[in-house]
């Protein structure tokens, strides 16, 4: 069960629209490397795990990470805020009107919608946990580029949060995946697969 | 090795196993929760954590405006941070004794919160007059006079 807290995690207030920023940050909404992504990776990879830590970790990760799905639509909704159809025709941001006018749709920055092929559910505690590792790798780096594109102090702000808890993520994965192999056979981590032979 | 290492880098440091077995990946495990920054510049930073605070080219926020939302924030912060370090930390009592204090404040803060500036949740309406909910700002709406 999930319950609506009407706040987000870290504020958000753009005092600035700025549609061509919005149009490189929705990638963060529906990339391969986004929130909408991670938050549905960790919840549907919960349930083939087989320890009490890693049930927790993935629950708590992955609705920690619907919150910032919500702050990064909350970022590409208050950029794109009043914009004239100059503005919407300079930016660049055209495409992206021509489908979704200023709502927040959850695609890649180069067009391509959001696809549950940009993440895995393999049912194999070691496969799973070297996946979110390797995700919060990459979405650090994406918030990494956006820092470089951006130069509005505002929504960097925001970026440098979120960009921070891939780095605690991917400690906290990486402690999950320790204490997972502490309870695995010693001499060979590869003779069974936990999550399924029980 | 150990006694040539400055102090002051110490709580970046974790521990490994030895000896760790070929083919498999080690991240070493946090110590402990300590030291930690206060609740708003652990929001400000994005963890509770100096010795997982690295930000890129070194450039890191400035400290938030103190409003009723965003010290609420704060709190709720170092809540959601200490849970991810328990639930791979289950057995440290300091820092469940620390989960347990930041409990206690949020729960304080919540109620002067609802108190002051409307619902959080659905439920926070308990005992009110009428149907508050739908009164904006919503969290992603922009907002000059905004809490937050």
């Amino acid at each position: 069960m999930f319950v609506y807290e009407k706040k987000l995690q870290f504020p958000v207030k753009i005092a600035k629209p700025n549609p061509k920023l919005a149009k490189v940050i929705i990638s963060q909404v529906g990339g391969p490397d986004g929130e909408l992504g991670a938050s549905m990776r960790y919840l549907n990879q919960r349930y083939s795990m087989p320890y009490p830590e890693l049930k927790g970790l993935l629950t708590d990760i992955g609705t920690e990470e619907l919150g910032h799905m919500e702050m990064v639509a909350a970022i590409i909704h208050q950029l794109t805020r009043k914009m004239s159809t100059e503005e919407i025709l300079r930016s660049g941001l055209d495409t992206y009107f021509v489908d979704h006018t200023a709502g927040v749709y959850p695609t890649a920055a180069s067009g391509f919608p959001w696809s549950a092929a940009s993440m895995q559910v393999k049912g194999d505690v070691l496969a799973d946990l070297n996946e979110d590792l390797a995700a919060e790798q990459k979405a650090r780096v994406t918030y990494d580029n956006i820092l470089r594109l951006s130069d509005d102090p505002d929504v960097n702000n925001v970026i440098r949060f979120l960009r921070e808890r891939e780095i605690v993520h991917y400690q906290r994965f990486g402690e999950g995946l320790r204490l997972a192999m502490e309870k695995m056979d010693q001499r060979n981590l590869y003779a069974v697969n936990p999550s399924f032979d029980r | 090795m150990e006694a040539n290492r400055p102090d002051e880098g110490r709580y970046r440091l974790g521990n490994l196993p030895n000896p760790a077995p070929l083919a498999a990946a080690y991240v070493p495990m946090q110590d402990s929760t300590e030291p930690s920054y206060a609740t708003n510049e652990a929001l400000s930073r994005g963890t509770l954590f100096p010795g997982l605070d690295l930000p890129f080219m070194n450039i890191v926020n400035p400290d938030l405006d103190e409003t009723p939302m965003t010290e609420m924030m704060a709190i709720d912060f170092v809540v959601d941070e200490l849970e991810l370090y328990l639930d791979t930390h289950a057995g440290d009592r300091e820092a469940f004794a620390m989960y347990q204090t930041m409990l206690a404040m949020q729960k304080e803060a919540r109620e002067r919160y609802v108190s002051m500036c409307g619902p959080i949740q659905q439920k926070d309406q308990l005992g009110m007059d009428r149907y508050v909910w739908l009164n904006g700002p919503w969290p992603w709406e922009f907002s000059k006079n905004r809490e937050g």
